[in-house]
């Protein structure tokens, strides 16, 4: 059984860093186009991405929707996953409810839904557009992360804060936020995650303006099938990559210095 | 003149009675301890205190000024939690000094001071620990420090025990006390542990079901409890329900015990219902009846031996009857077996219904 489980395992991580073998090596082709393996190795198309408006744009315009889209989903979700957990009102099945719908619904049916709704307002193929399509997208994976957050937070410690002479609002800054950090922080990255990746409202919405780098790697590879989109690729492997083990290392070395100077 | 005084406290939750008509007067530097099984309102009383819930009606006073509508950051009043509430991001001192930071007080001031509180709680050396890094005991240490560096006019610990292991508890309530003597604050403590109650205490607050039973000192409340449910929850005791036959000649009558002298007393008149408490200590085993003291025979069901002394169950007719008797005494006597069991009229205490 152990054994088993252990090969299926290895199977597991092997499937899944497949893709990551493959598209690794093939940023560094010099093949015309997608081709596995690589006949040669060179930088050039490194080159390429960096210098090539037509790439910098749309990645310029991801991490700008992107940003604005966590923004706008933080300032909505914290209030209402306060409101959510923390009070009983009337109604609040419903808003819990409609909290998670877009979950529910399949992309390419928001996406229709956005074209045409945002059509009558003259907002499709705008930044603004997309920001708000996304928006939608994110707030019901921000508001599942900081709830899950929100309700293991021990309510005792702000009443500790109270009594020990601290405002609703000083407990709030000193106590509450700083302890719900970590979960804010993920909450944050999800959302902003969830917009850079999002392909298929963007296809339909963004247009040539907002274009984003998930719909300039999806027209690219349908037209000429260009290695950039390996390199881009292996350029946001490598981000999640730093993103994931960066803090790791930082909190580890953190930890050995706390414990050395507490010993 | 009393520094704490609750008049009139009640509390409704809907239908439900959560207290009813509460009053206390807590005199300056006392330690008082609210004893009552779980569910019977301590909890409720404190948090009316602090101000984190309001009463229905009544009103809390502290040097004869009323709380009403203070919140409570602006009460000054220092509470301990069950579950200590430390701020896990923040050190001990840390913890210690943050009430100082939210009366302004500067923060290389602030950490000394708050490290002369650890201090004070036997936890010197300590201050840059995160709680996760302290054990239960010094967790609970830091929150008690903390609960008093601001120099509270209450001090308020719901509960601080429950959670940490015999010897760790006695060792505690031995350090809360130093330290409350110490600083002379007026605290009051939540148990539903009797002899912790008891050993503490200088006054004892019973609760049940919302109301208070009885305020009295330790020894008063185990010698002279004023109601069945006290002399139940305080100690063990056997409990007779009797008739008055002769109040004047303090005289009762119980079915499966007969007539039952009870030391003087001035209250039921003949014919009223009372109950009458033996403590188990005050009743004596033997095989043959003792002169001058009441005899009666009883069938032994149950010995539970303690090595030092052995608790002896058994029945008087239908009248169960526990008996407290030294470890060497019990060897006259096995399960099942027939025996004497006497008492002085002096310690057979009468209880009103
Ligand atoms: N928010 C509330 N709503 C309804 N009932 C409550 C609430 N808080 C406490 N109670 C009830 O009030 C009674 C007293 O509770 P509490 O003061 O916590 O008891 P204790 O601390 O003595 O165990 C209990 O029966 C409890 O169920
Ligand atoms: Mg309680």
């Amino acid at each position: 059984m152990n054994r088993f489980l252990r090969w299926l395992g290895i199977a597991v991580a092997i499937f899944i860093a497949a893709p990551l073998v493959i598209v690794v090596p093939m940023s560094f082709s010099n093949a015309r186009s997608l081709q596995f393996p690589p006949p040669g190795y060179w930088l050039g198309y490194y080159q390429a991405y960096f210098t090539d408006w037509s790439w910098l744009r749309p990645t310029w315009n991801s991490i700008l929707i992107a940003s604005a889209t966590t923004m706008l989903t933080m300032v909505l979700v914290v209030p209402a996953t306060f409101a959510l957990v923390r009070h009983r009102f009337r109604g609040k099945g419903i808003a819990d409810l409609m909290m998670l719908m877009p979950l529910a619904v399949p992309h390419i049916v928001m996406a229709v839904g956005y074209y045409s709704y945002f059509g009558s307002f003259g907002i499709v193929h705008t930044h603004l557009g997309v920001i708000l399509a996304h928006t939608c997208l994110s707030v019901p994976i921000a508001f599942l992360v900081l709830s899950a957050n929100l309700k293991g937070f021990d309510r005792t410690l702000e009443r500790a804060a109270l009594s020990l002479g601290a405002s609703p609002t000083r407990t709030f800054i000193h106590i509450t936020l700083p302890i719900l950090r970590p979960g804010l922080i993920i909450s944050a990255l999800f959302a902003f995650i969830q917009s850079f990746d999002e392909t298929v409202v963007a296809i339909f919405i963004s247009g040539r303006d907002a274009e984003t780098l998930p719909r300039k790697m999806f027209d690219s590879i349908r037209q000429e099938a260009d290695p950039v989109i390996a390199v881009i690729s292996t350029l946001l492997f490598a981000a999640v990559i730093l993103g994931v083990t960066v803090p790791l290392v930082v909190a580890h070395i953190r930890n050995k210095q706390a414990r050395l100077a507490a010993a | 003149m009393s520094h704490l005084k609750l008049s009139g406290i009640s509390k409704s939750y809907g239908q439900f009675n959560a207290l009813e008509a509460v009053d206390l007067d807590i005199a300056k530097g006392e330690f008082v301890t609210f004893l009552g099984p779980s569910g019977s309102g301590k909890t409720t009383t404190l948090m009316i205190i602090a101000g984190f819930e309001s009463a229905t009606s009544g009103q809390v006073e502290i040097e004869n000024k009323s709380l009403f509508g203070l919140a409570p950051y602006q009460r000054n009043i220092g509470i301990v939690f069950q579950n200590y509430g430390l701020f896990p991001h923040k050190t001990a001192a840390q913890n210690v000094y943050f009430p100082l930071q939210m009366r302004g007080v500067k923060k290389a001031e602030g950490l000394r001071k708050a490290e002369e509180m650890l201090e004070l709680v036997g936890l010197k050396g300590f201050g840059h620990r995160h709680p996760k890094e302290l054990s239960g005991g010094q967790q609970q240490r830091v929150a008690l420090a903390r609960a008093l560096v601001f120099e509270p006019s209450l001090l308020l610990l719901d509960e601080p025990l429950g959670a940490l292991d015999k010897n760790l508890r006695e060792q505690m309530q031995i350090e809360i006390k130093r330290i409350q003597r110490a600083l002379g604050v007026t605290t009051i403590f939540v148990t539903h542990d009797q002899s912790e109650a008891m050993s503490m205490s200088d006054r004892i607050v019973v609760f049940e079901k919302g109301r208070i039973q009885q305020v009295a000192t330790p020894l008063e409340l185990y010698h002279r409890p004023q109601t069945r449910f006290v002399a139940s929850f305080i100690g063990e005791s056997n409990l007779i329900d009797v008739k008055i036959t002769d109040a004047a000649k303090r005289e009762a009558r119980n079915d499966a015990i007969g007539a039952i002298q009870y030391a003087p007393s001035n209250r039921p008149p003949t014919g009223s219902e009372a109950t009458l408490m033996i403590r188990p200590e005050n009743i004596k085993l033997s095989r043959n009846p003792v002169e001058g003291r009441h005899n009666v025979r009883m069938k032994v069901e149950t010995i539970i031996n303690y090595g030092d002394n052995a608790l002896v169950v058994g029945k008087v007719g239908e009248q169960m009857m526990r008996v407290r008797v030294l470890g060497a005494d019990v060897v006259i006597i096995k399960e099942g077996e027939e025996c004497c069991i006497s008492w002085l009229h002096d310690s057979v205490y009468l209880i009103a219904k």
